[in-house]
């Protein structure tokens, strides 16, 4: 069983480019378009990381963080924040890596590999 | 009998004239050629005290030898009545401004002038009240003056002497603007005319050659008459006003292009990593031959193409710092050209797009690009609106009207509706909700257009009922920019 990682991305193409990537890396799947949804899978799917882009339409990645930080079950999932915004940095707490778009696809697998515990 | 009566009629005279000696208002006294106060009456006494034995310098300003300028000399010197302005000291020491009638006293008809009676009325007070003005008048922070229906300056205080010159009797175009004939929409000659104050903004030229900014109000300088003889002009100097104004502006212009370009490059980002992906999975569908995934990774790719042809044409419409091109267009006739456009897209998906245009609505001077842009995008965000909606059937209707002088087109639709906080966020630059398929900019490009006609957006709406977008365009402001675009 590949571990679980939850997209939230309110871009499609971007939603199925990170797929297809952790796809091919022997993850497994799943997305969300914004933090309202991203929270809902949080409750009924448990993700072993989550990938977060920051400015979306209804509920911001901030948000979502914040909702999510309350809830003890969910609030040590790694988050790999994926943004264009300046300030991304300041956006989050403690995420585990910060990346800007576009990405560096081997980096990034390398940074979720290591998140989950599967590095080298 | 007869010299009886004749005795009592001049007790009666001596009576009635010492009456009018004593009681009439002013201090009067009786001075002879020497500054001997030879008689006074007691207003005399109580304002300058006991005056027997003293000389009229020594009562009226406690000198010790004659003044410098002697009304009463020149009255015994030429027999005429003299009206004189004085400052003197009173018996408590105080300075005391009077007015002061010398009339000669000849003891025979035609005969030398022997003495001279001083009738003097006290006018400290408004001497002061008269003080106090002028120097209102000259430190006020305004610049006054006060022309006639020639349009000459008859007075104008410091603060507008020191500004434009003191050029007394000067018309006042001279001196404000340097003009050598009447401003067109005087001000002043509206007063003239009708009698009410008018206000209004003037671009003049100050005495060092400066521009000088100002608000100007023309009120009818009261006297009674049946018509205006005189005006005062007051104006506000608002030049350091205007000049912080445009500071402001070209702050905020930095402030706007430094988040236009944080904002842009987001947008760039977001399409690079589309494009990202769409390489990713073509190039995986080459390697497997996989013709499906292969068109995905196409799609991908045309889809952001696309995207940077919009944000690239968005952009430069937004960024266009241009004056609308005028012209005179029937307001209605834009509506049915956007309905003419949306109408069948709108029906395809189940949105119904009407009109409720007032037949009164008269032509008006409009850049018809620019009002078809806002349109355009009034309407598909309403139609997106729709779509957004649960409802089955949705409306969108776009209206005109010509209300108290203002024309407004409103486009409602009774689609999702906006939150109240997303409310406050939709005119600025690159927020969108649209996700990948909005730029962020359209509604900040309809409000500049709006503003540039001189006109104001308004939004309002129920979350879950629909929204409702105004522009509202005052015809006075229209008008005034026909006028300068024909210029």
């Amino acid at each position: 069983m590949g571990k679980k990682v939850l997209i939230i991305d309110d871009e499609e193409d971007i939603r199925s480019f990170l797929v297809e990537l952790f796809k091919d890396n022997g993850f497994e799947t799943m997305t969300a378009s914004d933090g309202v949804e991203g929270l809902e899978l949080l409750k009924t799917e448990k993700p072993d990381l989550i990938t977060l882009d920051l400015q979306m339409p209804n509920d911001t990645g901030t948000a979502f963080y914040r909702k999510m930080h309350r809830d003890e079950q969910s609030n040590k999932i790694p988050i790999i924040v994926i943004s264009g915004v300046a300030g991304k940095h300041l956006a989050i707490k403690k995420p585990f890596a910060i990346f800007d778009k576009p990405i560096d696809a081997a980096a990034l697998l390398e940074t979720a590999k290591s998140a989950v515990g599967q590095d080298g | 009998m007869r010299k009886v009566r004749s005795d009592k009629s001049r007790r009666l005279v001596d009576i009635v004239y010492r009456t009018l000696f004593q009681q009439v208002p002013f201090n009067v006294a009786v001075i002879d050629r020497d500054h001997n106060v030879v008689d006074a009456n007691d207003n005399f006494a109580r304002r300058f005290g006991d005056w027997r034995g003293k000389k009229c310098y020594n009562l009226y300003k406690k000198l010790h030898r004659p003044c410098d300028e002697c009304p009463s000399a020149q009255v015994f010197e030429d027999g005429n009545v003299v009206v004189a302005d004085s400052v003197g000291i009173d018996q408590n020491g105080k300075e005391t401004h009077y007015v002061g009638h010398v009339a000669p006293i000849r003891m025979e008809e035609g005969g030398p002038v022997e003495y001279v009676m001083e009738m003097t009325r006290t006018v400290t007070g408004t001497r002061s009240w008269q003080q106090e003005y002028q120097i209102l008048f000259d430190r006020v922070p305004c610049y006054i003056t006060v022309i006639d229906r020639d349009f000459r300056i008859l007075r104008a205080n410091e603060a507008f002497r020191q500004t434009f010159g003191d050029k007394p009797n000067q018309h006042c175009y001279e001196v404000y603007k340097r003009r050598k004939s009447k401003c067109p929409n005087c001000p002043a000659a509206r007063t003239f005319r009708d009698g009410q104050v008018h206000h209004s903004q003037q671009v003049g030229t100050k005495k060092s050659g400066e521009k000088a900014h100002y608000v100007l109000s023309t009120s009818p300088l009261a006297r009674g008459e049946k018509e205006v003889a005189h005006i005062i002009e007051i104006s506000t100097d608002i030049t350091e006003t205007k000049k912080l104004e445009k500071e402001i502006v070209a702050a905020e212009r930095l402030a706007a292009v430094g988040q236009t370009v944080a904002g842009l490059a987001h947008s760039i980002k977001n399409i690079l990593m589309g494009l990202e992906g769409g390489m990713y999975i073509t190039r995986k569908a080459l390697k497997r031959d996989d013709k499906e995934m292969l068109a995905q990774g196409w799609e991908m790719l045309e889809r952001n193409f696309d995207k940077t042809t919009s944000l690239v044409k968005d952009f430069l419409s937004f960024s266009k710092g241009r004056l609308p091109e005028l012209q005179m267009v029937n307001p209605n006739d834009l509506v049915h050209e956007i309905i003419g456009l949306y109408k069948d897209i709108a029906e395809s998906i189940g949105v119904i797009l009407t009109e409720d245009i007032d037949p009164k609505v008269k032509e008006a001077p409009l850049d018809p690009k620019g009002i078809h842009t806002c349109l355009t995008n009034l309407v598909s965000n309403a139609i997106d609106a729709c779509q957004m909606s649960e409802k089955k059937d949705c409306r969108v209707r776009i209206s005109t009207k010509d209300t108290r002088s203002t024309l407004t087109f409103t486009v409602v639709d009774d689609g999702c509706g906006i939150d109240h906080d997303i409310k406050n966020r939709i005119f600025t630059t690159f927020f969108t909700t649209k996700g990948g398929k909005g730029t962020g900019l359209g509604l900040l490009t309809t409000r500049k257009i709006v503003q540039e006609h001189g006109g104001k957006i308004s939004v309002s709406s129920k979350k879950g009922e629909g929204t409702k977008f105004t522009m509202a365009f005052p015809r006075k402001r229209l008008q005034a920019l026909f006028k300068d675009n024909i210029a």
